[in-house]
């Protein structure tokens, strides 16, 4: 376990400065909502979480950190915020984990990778664990395509693990112009849904967790509904349906057909992938060309849950969480923020997506339209049209207990607190 | 008057060439434009540059700017070169582009390495046959 302490180098040169409050670091807000930043950037970050005492964990992918040693890995970053003004004086970074999921359970802190979930304990106050790291499920196979094992929790001692599908649309040969699908498509044996595992053992194996729920080509976006104790989802759609089908798709149908699926998502349910997908034109549930769609034939009545929401195509939520705080409007009480990272498969279109979206909720189901609730983190128009040049893109979201919302960005590793009031 | 006489004979000869060739490259060039956006850009975007955790740039790489037949093979296999050995792994995979005829792979490759190959040369509907015809088993 490696442990580099960079605290005050980073930290005397990533203070923001109090104009960044005062336009939002040029995010737009609904009327009334700040955004602070409250680090410049802590690396190629991805999710977020907080513990009681207000202490920041994130983490990092692909190792290379901005104005670091891109050789050495960032690991988990760990921020302190000591006088009360939110904006960390300690900035620390611990563990070799390159990954993406993140929380705080029982008062511990669980992370995972592409291959398992750990866990560190904490023994008091202090900001990074004394412990090395317990593993709670390990041995996932390694893949490279929708491996991040994101995860979450109920109330009831489970954990929840997106196992995403190695593959677009379990073709033959993936994503080749015109192979066919398997069928039926063996990857469901093991990948594609959500597997449910004890929450409090160590060193399971996936072989200790059961399917709860089928058919998600990958679900990076996971978030337990206190109101009505269930699980929700926003599910990524399939790409690239005029390169492999051009005879059947347009450019524009693969830009705007394939719906990124916001949905509760219940034990034993199956959404579709590979076989189906949801038409964002059509509202309805079409066959995939790979197993004998043509883009208008419909999957069969009522055997794949319609949507909550249909997003637009290849906007990519990587993040959601439903807002329980006293911060914000009523009006935002029990519904959902959704971190959409933003497209690369709407080229030669123009890439979409990248904001924060809010869904309103009442008893589990959305209660009105959805709406943009943070946006221009590119600054304007992609220039080339390339998601890698965006000057950020949201991929992280957590809510403190004061209830402010805290965006985390993958490109700086730039981290937003917003707030409403002024506070 | 005699040096003026060579000189224009030179200009005029190396004038020919030009005019002639001109409205050929230029179509190759277009047609390898053409080939690489409907077959390459999605992955590769129009600057070439890829998605960063997802697909790799061609820009900077050498199997672009290198030999044109480990080029054609890597792009007909889909990453593989000669021998059957996987030469290249992203996060998601690259299919093989064996469907495409010699001169649309062979214009596709040669607007690669123009755009994004440091001017590298063009790439010959032979040379793309060439390497074709001695794909790795199960390719």
């Amino acid at each position: 376990m490696t442990l580099i302490r960079i605290a005050a180098f980073l930290f005397a040169c990533s203070l923001p400065a109090a104009s960044f409050a005062a336009d939002s670091d040029g995010l737009v807000l609904p009327r009334g909502f700040t955004a602070t930043v409250v680090h410049d950037g802590v690396g190629l970050a991805r999710h977020i979480a907080i513990r009681d005492n207000g202490d920041l964990y994130v983490t990092t992918h692909q190792f290379a950190f901005l104005g670091f040693d891109a050789r050495k890995r960032v690991g988990i970053v760990a921020l302190r915020d000591s006088n009360g003004d939110h904006l960390p004086d300690v900035v620390e970074h611990f563990s070799d984990l390159d990954g993406t999921g993140i929380a705080i359970y029982k008062g511990m802190l669980y992370v995972s990778d592409d291959v398992g979930v750990y866990r560190y304990r904490f023994d008091g106050n202090e900001l990074l664990p004394k412990q090395p790291a317990e593993t709670v499920v390990g041995g996932f196979p390694a893949e490279r395509t929708h491996a991040d094992k994101t995860f979450t929790f109920d109330n009831d001692g489970h954990l929840y693990v997106n196992v995403g599908a190695p593959s677009n649309s379990c073709q033959e040969q993936d994503r080749a112009q015109g192979s066919m699908g398997q069928n039926p498509c063996p990857l469901l044996e093991h990948y594609g849904g959500i597997w449910r595992f004890d929450a409090d053992r160590i060193n399971q194996t996936p072989k200790d967790g059961t399917r709860y729920s089928t058919g998600m080509r990958n679900t990076i976006a996971l978030a337990w509904n206190n109101d009505v104790n269930a699980l929700y989802a926003t599910i990524h759609g399939r790409d690239q349906l005029d390169t492999i089908f051009p005879k059947l798709f347009t450019a524009d149908d693969n830009a705007e057909r394939v719906a990124e699926e916001f949905q509760r998502i219940v034990e034993g349910g199956d959404y579709g992938w590979p076989y189906a997908y949801y038409d964002t034109k059509l509202k309805a549930r079409v066959v995939a060309p790979e197993y004998g769609g043509d883009g208008k034939k419909r999957a069969e009545a009522g055997k794949y849950p319609e949507p909550l929401v249909a997003f637009p195509a290849h906007w990519a939520p990587d993040d959601m969480v439903f807002y329980a705080g006293k911060n914000f409007p009523a009006s935002y009480a029990g519904g959902a923020f959704i971190a959409f990272h933003g497209s690369w498969n709407r080229a030669p279109r123009p890439q979409a997506g990248y904001r924060v979206a809010f869904v309103p909720m009442k008893n589990g189901t959305p209660s009105g339209e959805w709406q943009t609730f943070a946006d221009n983190f590119t600054g304007g128009a992609l220039p080339d049209n390339n998601p890698n040049k965006a000057r950020t893109r949201p991929v992280g979201l957590a809510v403190d207990s004061a209830g402010a919302l805290y965006i985390v960005d993958s490109e700086k590793g730039r981290i937003w607190r917003v707030t409403y009031g002024g506070s | 008057m005699r040096t003026l006489h060579v000189a224009s004979a030179t200009l005029g000869i190396a004038c020919l060439t030009a005019c002639a060739s001109q409205p050929a490259s230029h179509a190759h060039a277009d047609r390898g434009q053409a080939a690489y956006e409907s077959n390459c850009l999605a992955c590769h975007q129009a600057d070439g540059t890829g998605v960063r955790g997802f697909q790799p740039a061609l820009v900077g790489s050498d199997w672009v700017r290198g030999d044109p037949k480990v080029l054609a093979t890597f792009v007909l296999t889909g990453g593989f070169d000669s021998a059957g050995r996987k030469l290249s792994a992203n996060e998601n995979v690259m299919p093989p582009f064996s469907h495409l005829d010699d001169a649309t792979l062979a214009a596709a490759l040669t607007y690669v390495r123009m755009k994004f190959g440091d001017q590298a040369s063009a790439v010959s509907a032979e040379e793309v046959a060439a390497a074709r015809a001695q794909l790795p088993p199960a390719h």
